[in-house]
């Protein structure tokens, strides 16, 4: 009885396969003749999808420039959420199915010259106009390997107005931090918002201290950390001015995002943020009339150690086998484009990084960059990612008190150890 | 051909497409991500090298991942137990109401119809902002804890999380399987002069052991892989205090030092771990019901 059945359904089914097999090759057919038409596909990925509106808008400019010299280029532009961007672009590059340009961290630059996904752009037009000390940090082996995009001068976030009601100046050294904390708290401010929920913002306070630690002091450590022949507990001093942020900070910092720290900083809940000048978006837009500045974390009692840090985050970088590498150069020839880069740089509120940048920079940028005019910056210090993460987590425990200095340092050894060894 | 192979021939062509996508997309990555382990990939150099059974080694050492074993350990545990005896007693409330079934079943099931990730965000917001709010303003000051932050409370939001998002789906079965229960088999004790609940413990519950069977095996096997809910809730965090095996493997393979060989060798450790409890699990309950 079964088999009957089978043997009944046998012809329509085979039919039925038969037609999905027709259909599905008549597809492909037509999606292939589809391509012989002139469009060229250009897939760009970039990791800040809250400029979402401004880059689509740069990248339609960019289509017209193409239709002017006679070209049809689509861009498809994706940015997948921060979070998960990198996983999704190591897919991506693993899986033959890489974009033509995409955004990295400059901190991964090596990484991702060393593997070949960086195209040498040393003899593109654009070459020539990156300032200086931010071409550095983007060249390898006296190759530019990719276009600098988001370059910061920064330091902690202090609320102007605040600071003016109780008659107080930028400390430079960590006494004067002390005091200022004493000062505001006598005023029935809050000192510092604390926002550790998400691991990388209690990371910031130890990018400021080592950096500042290492550019002023202690020169040759981070070359020695990577022959293994130093510790974390020469630098224990940066745990003075963690300890003060610590203590003089908001409760509940691990319930608090870094987007709604951003927003409290704006309404006044408290007078100083460690925090790079990137959140000034959320921060204006939550209180337009907010009065903000930046000033550099001392370390120590030496002035000199109280340091802005320069650094530049995001870059663009080319793929080499791009099947329209000419026009995805192009793109990034567009990016510092004479004309129209300056309004893009502006809507993003990025920081001036090419001679093409002529616009007005909001107060507190100016702020941070008298600090880099003053020879207070440092170039930021390239730490292996894996312990920039672990700093982060380590702050975390640290503050809800699960873990002592001696385990953070010893912890932070064995981290910096292993990374040399996968680096070898 | 004798009809016993025709017959097989054509059962063959049936499942050929489920067959063709299992073998591609769940037995070919099994094995290639075994061959990765043996490798120093980063996922995404071009080359590698060969490096034998070095990773494994690693993982001996490796006190962070033996950690979040642990960790997933405790988890599984609370689960197996609160993730059976919730849905159960959910199923059996609703089977024992007269009315208003249907209207119970959704408002319990509906959880499982929304991705995790957006419920442990939403999660995230009610521990981060309400249970504060509600501690403020409402002087419930029982609530007042760091339900994040502090790392035993960060556990219980997870289970709570985990549980809220699971029970749904673990009481749809039991419900089904005591809709198979005989009702005269129930008559037939209540004459005999059982009470309701001794009728349960030894009519009902013997009935529905399948569905235990399946339930916990569920459980056991998702809850061994459990991501998402700490992901979105607590990131692995504070520092690395509610840390999974699962998330301690994406961390390994996406970011820091991008080990995607030492990585795939981690996830080849949790599926032998999976499989022994699973094989001991089967050995167990085998012995009562004669399998699944």
């Amino acid at each position: 009885m079964k088999k009957k059945i089978v043997n009944k359904l046998y012809v329509p089914i085979s039919v039925l396969l038969a037609c999905m097999i027709a259909l599905l090759v008549s597809v492909t057919c037509q999606a292939k003749s589809a391509e012989q038409s002139e469009e060229i596909d250009l897939n760009i990925m970039m990791s800040f999808p809250q400029y979402m509106d401004q880059w689509q808008k740069y990248c339609s400019q960019f289509e017209k420039k193409m239709a002017e010299e006679g070209l049809n280029v689509k861009v498809n532009l994706e940015m997948p959420s921060s979070d998960q961007y990198d996983s999704v672009l190591q897919t991506r590059l693993s899986g033959d199915d890489a974009p033509d340009l995409f955004t990295i961290q400059r901190n991964n630059i090596d990484v991702y010259y060393k593997a070949g996904y960086l195209a040498d752009l040393s003899d593109q037009e654009l070459a020539g106009k990156i300032f200086d000390n931010v071409k550095k940090t983007v060249t390898i082996d006296g190759k530019l390997v990719a276009v600098p995009i988001e370059s910061t001068a920064w330091g902690v976030l202090y609320n102007k107005d605040i600071f003016d009601k109780c008659g107080l100046q930028v400390p430079n050294t960590l006494d004067e931090l002390k005091n200022v904390c004493k000062v505001l708290k006598e005023n029935g401010y809050t000192p510092f918002l604390l926002a550790f929920q998400e691991q990388w913002v209690p990371q910031l306070m130890t990018a400021l201290t080592i950096g500042g630690l290492v550019s002023c002091e202690k020169t040759d450590w981070l070359e020695k950390m990577y022959k293994d022949e130093e510790t974390y507990a020469t630098i224990s001093e940066i745990f003075d001015p963690i300890d003060v942020i610590l203590a003089n900070g908001t409760d509940r910092a691990m319930e608090e995002g870094s987007e709604s720290g951003s927003a409290d900083f704006a309404n006044g809940k408290a007078a100083m943020y460690v925090q790079g000048t990137w959140a000034a978006q959320t921060i204006m837009g939550t209180n337009p009339n907010m009065n903000m500045g930046v000033f550099a974390l001392p370390i120590n009692n030496n002035e000199k150690c109280a340091q802005v840090n320069l650094s530049t985050s995001t870059i663009l970088g080319v793929y080499p086998e791009s099947k329209h590498l000419e026009i995805a150069k192009k793109f990034a020839n567009y990016v510092l484009d004479d004309k129209d880069s300056s309004a893009l740089f502006q809507s993003c509120s990025f920081n001036p990084i090419a001679t093409v940048h002529k616009f007005d920079t909001s107060p507190w940028v100016k702020e941070a960059y008298q600090y880099v005019e003053n020879g207070r910056a440092y170039q930021d210090l390239v730490l292996p990612s894996s312990v920039t993460d672990e700093q982060g987590k380590l702050l975390q425990s640290y503050y809800v008190k699960s873990i002592t200095k001696e385990e953070i340092i010893k912890t932070l050894d064995k981290k910096f150890q292993e990374a040399n060894k996968v680096r070898k | 051909m004798s009809k016993k192979t025709k017959e097989n021939i054509s059962l063959l062509i049936f499942i050929t497409p489920a067959l063709i996508v299992f073998l591609i997309f769940k037995l070919f990555p099994t094995f290639s991500g075994i061959f990765y382990a043996l490798t120093d990939w980063n996922g995404f150099n071009k080359s590698f090298n060969f490096v034998g059974l070095e990773n494994f080694l690693e993982i001996f050492s490796d006190t962070n991942f033996w950690k979040s074993i642990i960790f997933t350990i405790k988890f599984v545990l609370v689960m197996a137990i609160f993730g059976n005896l919730i849905p159960l007693f959910l199923a059996v409330a609703i089977e024992s109401r007269p009315k208003g079934k249907g209207l119970f079943r959704t408002i319990f099931y509906m959880p499982n119809m929304i991705s995790m990730i957006i419920g442990g965000y939403m999660w995230g917001f009610i521990f981060t902002k309400v249970l504060y709010y509600l501690a403020d303003n409402f002087g419930m000051k029982f609530l007042d804890h760091s339900w994040i932050g502090d790392p035993n409370y960060a556990f219980f939001a997870i289970v709570i999380v985990a549980l809220w998002g699971a029970s749904g789906y673990v009481m749809l079965i039991y419900i089904a399987a005591l809709k198979g229960v005989p009702v005269h088999l129930i008559e037939a004790a209540s004459l005999d002069g059982a009470t309701k609940i001794q009728s349960f413990f030894y009519v009902t519950l013997p009935m529905i052991r399948h569905a235990i069977t399946i339930c916990l095996f569920w459980i056991l096997s998702t809850s061994f892989q459990v991501f998402d809910v700490i992901y979105s809730l607590t990131g692995g965090g504070p520092g690395r205090a509610t840390e999974s095996v699962a998330i301690n493997i994406y961390e390994e393979a996406f970011r820091g030092n991008i080990r995607y060989g030492y990585a795939t060798a981690k996830s080849t450790v949790l599926f032998l771990i999976v499989l022994m409890i699973t094989i001991i699990q089967l050995k167990l309950t085998d012995r009562k019901d004669n399998g699944i």
